[in-house]
């Protein structure tokens, strides 16, 4: 028998993988799952990251396209003094 | 004669960042008199990682005050790590305190905890289990006054890793902000006076706030400041 999981599980199960698997515990994440496409959306610190992120998404959601919309935080230069 | 602070948190460095980190730091000792890094400084909490924030920061010509944050309990090796950062001449704040610059600066606090802010908050009610969890952030929030009444200093900062206020949380689900700081370390600030509190922990939220007691709080996770660091003056 064919079980189908609501999407809202799924999206969870993809945050709380990304959130506990040592690759990424990465906790800010956002999942959104529309029909067979899963977006993940978020900032993360390294480049390197966003790929990690997207393989444990991959992994805990097999059989949807995962489009990673994630982006890595672009560190500028330390800028004004505030004088409070 | 003003102090400049320096800030940042939400470092995050894993193994993969060693030896690429301390460039954000060049020239820091002119810009600022005293460098405050307000927790997660690492991904997973491992002592290899402990290792790569001690060398990253090892050698600094300014004084360096860490907290740590939940990311570096993850593998219950946050002794070692604060002991590792201390080895290498920096100060470590675990419900502690601190006196900088000559006795001109305090720096009080440490790795504070989650149960939400006033009226929307987690009570020491009903199963042990949420008793634990708000009693461990009472707990903090009363070794934090102790910590700050004692520093007889010209300025007194607040160094934490949650946030002490919602302010700073706008850009968060309200649904995830009782994880994200609490009111109670507001309250410790405000009954026993302080310049500034300096958080991290919530990526998505905003970099100003304000106590209700009118201390200002700062929100510092690298993803808010999205440059190498902050710099205040007091």
């Amino acid at each position: 028998m064919d079980i189908w999981d609501p999407p809202h599980y799924v999206a969870a199960r993809v945050q709380r993988a990304i959130a506990e698997d040592e690759r990424t515990n990465e906790l800010g994440i956002k999942v959104d799952i529309r029909g067979d496409h899963l977006f993940l959306h978020g900032q993360v610190c390294e480049e390197d990251q966003r790929e990690r992120v997207a393989e444990v998404a991959a992994e805990a959601a097999p059989g949807l396209v995962v489009h990673n919309e994630v982006i890595c935080v672009a560190v500028g230069e330390p800028g004004e003094e505030e004088l409070l | 004669m003003t102090i400049r602070v320096a800030a940042v948190g939400d470092i995050h460095l894993s193994e993969h960042a060693r030896g690429t980190y301390r460039a954000r730091l060049n020239g820091i000792e002119e810009r600022a008199d005293v460098l405050l890094v307000a927790g997660d400084l690492t991904r997973h909490g491992t002592v290899e990682e402990g290792q790569v924030i001690a060398d990253e920061f090892r050698g600094l010509a300014i004084p360096v005050v860490f907290v740590l944050g939940n990311h570096d309990y993850h593998s219950d090796a946050e002794q070692e790590i604060m002991a590792m950062l201390r080895a290498t001449g920096h100060f470590v704040l675990d419900d502690s305190a601190e006196v900088l610059l000559g006795g001109r600066l305090g720096v009080a606090g440490g790795k504070g905890f989650g149960g939400g802010f006033a009226g929307k908050c987690a009570n020491e009610f009903g199963e042990p289990e949420t008793k634990a969890f708000v009693r461990h952030t009472r707990e903090i929030a009363d070794r934090w006054r102790i910590a700050l009444k004692g520093l007889d200093t010209q300025h007194r900062i607040v160094l934490s890793h949650y946030a002490p206020v919602k302010d700073t949380l706008a850009g968060e689900p309200p649904e995830i902000y009782p994880f994200l700081g609490s009111y109670l370390l507001a309250e410790a600030a405000d009954a026993a006076g302080a310049d500034l509190i300096i958080h991290g922990h919530a990526h998505a939220g905003t970099e100003k706030g304000a106590t209700p007691g009118g201390i200002r709080v700062r929100n510092v996770a690298l993803p808010v400041l999205g440059r190498s660091y902050a710099t205040y003056g007091l």
